[in-house]
């Protein structure tokens, strides 16, 4: 457990240590910052409706765009970064496994994305003090952000065991993002069975339901399945690189 | 403490550790010394757990690297080939982690990191970015990493690599007074290393190992007949003077009109020191030098690992091909 938190201390706090990490901080404020306006102008508009206006702040295009962006390029130093300074070799000659490895830095990882959401709190301080919000709705959405998060980081992660270099690392969970998120937003004629497993899929209503403060337990079997599927794979493919370090 | 039994390590194509065996002792240095690509590093990666052996058994404090791999890896210290360092850590906190990740916790990672900083000399750059360290300090920096534990086993691959002769003493300092309650294996490909600092050398090429002994030990087994460097002055017709002397094996001779230099190769049951004394002034030579070539490790190695075609070729059709080189890092 110790080692553990010390893979995942590391982690997190190695972000923070690249300029990369306050690229992406910033430009996540300046796109919530943007959303946060619009929902202001809303609210301020006396003949607009007023109710779960909050929930655009966490289903909106902005927020797939940029997901299925900054989710690779978090998870991409992940190994990569290990394997090229030869780091690699010390973590997997230390006394954890690779199943300890695989997840703290995955932990690291999510850390640093819900580090990204952390400055979207001011936005509901702000509204909160001007008007009445659902804080249940609130808490939904950001319950998703997480699951969401940690779903897709654990297909980054996968990818990122696979190659030596971050930038096809990225590309390989890029590759691999886009269909799982978009498999939900096809329409399959008119099978309705086919349509209710498409439906399950459909990430981008999921998201919609969270935000409006509704926690399906079938959403988060799925999350909390998929994260430890693909973390499983992740320990997999690591154990595989052992022989061609 | 490091206890190898038959290991052998084969890739598709090749193999590159083959049934090799070994020991290392408490308070003893070990060097592991071959040519690139002879199967050190595969060998220390199979120690360390990081590979896993095709057959044979390794041991490391009595675990088995295989079947107890958490316990054996607890033991050692293991420094890889590369200065693996985090560059964008600062020298404490990245030592720091490497004892947390050991699982050495609360007020005793200090303590530890404060012995490994004092131990390897890192005093004043431990609140240092590592990447703006000097390769020496890096180095220093990665060996502290390996030991901050107190491991009772070290390994450490290629420990002096890059260094200037100044930083490779103290690195050198650093490892024999490691050694004294250690089990220590080194591997190098540099000959001096080996006498300044191992009580022990094993020479592998090729994946197997081809000599095992202490530095001295290896020198009068393997260096072959004691030479003599004798030169005169002018050109004098050495040749047939030397090998005319009792106990003279062979004779080379190089020379200008100015001096003429030999080279001279004898059993060693018979020293003909004296007699080419004598020779030289019964024949009127004036003579200008007359030194002992002490056998340096290097001619023990070269002669093990040189590969002359003609006489390797048929020893190895008979053979199981044993191929040289490490899988590409």
């Amino acid at each position: 457990m110790k080692r553990f938190l010390a893979i995942v201390g590391r982690e997190w706090r190695a972000y923070f240590l690249s300029p990369l990490a306050y690229v992406m901080l910033a430009t996540f404020m300046f796109l919530n910052g943007l959303i946060f306006w619009r929902i202001v102008v809303i609210l301020s508009d006396p003949g607009a409706p007023k109710e779960g206006m909050l929930r655009i702040l966490f289903s909106n295009s902005y927020f797939w765009f940029f997901t299925l962006f900054v989710v690779p390029i978090i998870a991409m130093r992940l190994f990569p970064e290990e394997r090229k300074s030869g780091t690699f070799e010390v973590l997997l000659t230390s006394p954890v496994s690779e199943a300890t490895v695989v997840l703290g830095k995955f932990l690291g990882a999510l850390g640093f994305y819900l580090t990204l959401w952390a400055p979207s709190l001011v936005f509901i301080w702000i509204l909160r003090a001007n008007t009445s919000i659902d804080l249940g709705a609130v808490a939904g959405g950001y319950l998703g952000v997480a699951l969401l998060g940690s779903y897709f980081l654990s297909i980054a992660t996968l990818a990122s065991t696979f190659t030596k270099n971050q930038i096809v690392a990225a590309i390989i969970a890029f590759a691999m993002l886009i269909p799982v998120f978009s498999t939900g937003l096809f329409q399959s004629g008119y099978d309705p069975e086919r349509q209710s497993i498409v439906n399950y899929l459909n990430l981008w209503d999921h998201m919609d339901e969270f935000s409006r403060g509704v926690v399906d337990t079938r959403r988060l079997v799925y999350y909390l399945s998929g994260t430890a599927l693909f973390l499983f794979l992740a320990t997999i493919s690591l154990s595989a690189k052992r022989e061609t370090p | 403490m490091i206890e190898v039994q038959n290991l052998t390590k084969s890739y598709p194509t090749q193999t590159a550790v083959a049934d090799v065996t070994f020991s290392v002792k408490e308070g003893e240095i070990v060097g592991f010394l071959g040519p690139n690509g002879a199967g050190k590093t595969t060998t220390m990666r199979v120690l360390t757990g990081f590979l896993p052996p095709t057959s044979g058994t390794a041991r490391i404090a009595g675990h088995d690297v295989v079947t107890h791999s958490k316990q054996a890896r607890e033991s050692l210290g293991y420094l890889p080939e590369s200065a693996a360092l985090y560059p964008e850590m600062r020298v404490r906190e990245f030592l720091s982690y490497r004892a947390r990740l050991e699982g050495i916790s609360g007020a005793e990672v200090s303590r530890r990191v404060g012995e490994a900083i004092e131990h390897c000399l890192l005093g004043e750059v431990a609140g240092r970015k590592i990447d703006n360290l000097s390769k020496g300090y890096r180095q220093r920096t990665a060996l502290a990493g390996a030991l901050v534990h107190q491991p009772p086993v070290l390994i450490l691959d290629e420990p002096t690599v890059g260094l200037d002769p100044m930083q490779i003493i103290k690195i050198r300092e650093m490892i024999r007074s490691l050694g004294k309650e250690r089990a220590v294996l080194l591997s190098t490909h540099i000959l001096p290393e080996v006498d300044a600092v191992c009580d022990r050398v094993l020479i592998i090429d090729r994946g197997r190992i081809v000599a095992e002994g202490t530095p001295q030990e290896l020198r009068t087994r393997l260096a072959g007949r004691p030479v003599l460097r004798v030169a005169f002055r002018g050109a004098v017709d050495a040749r047939e003077t030397l090998s005319a002397i009792p106990g003279v094996h062979s004779v080379e001779v190089a020379g200008d009109s100015n001096e003429t230099r030999a080279k001279v190769e004898y059993d060693p049951s018979e020293d003909p020191r004296e007699a080419i004394f004598h020779a030289a002034v019964a024949r009127g030579f004036v003579l200008r030098e007359l030194a002992s070539d002490v056998a340096s490790l290097e001619d023990v190695f070269v002669r093990l690992t040189r590969h002359e075609e003609a006489v390797a070729a048929p020893a190895e059709a008979a053979a199981p091909t044993p191929t040289a080189g490490e899988p590409p890092a």
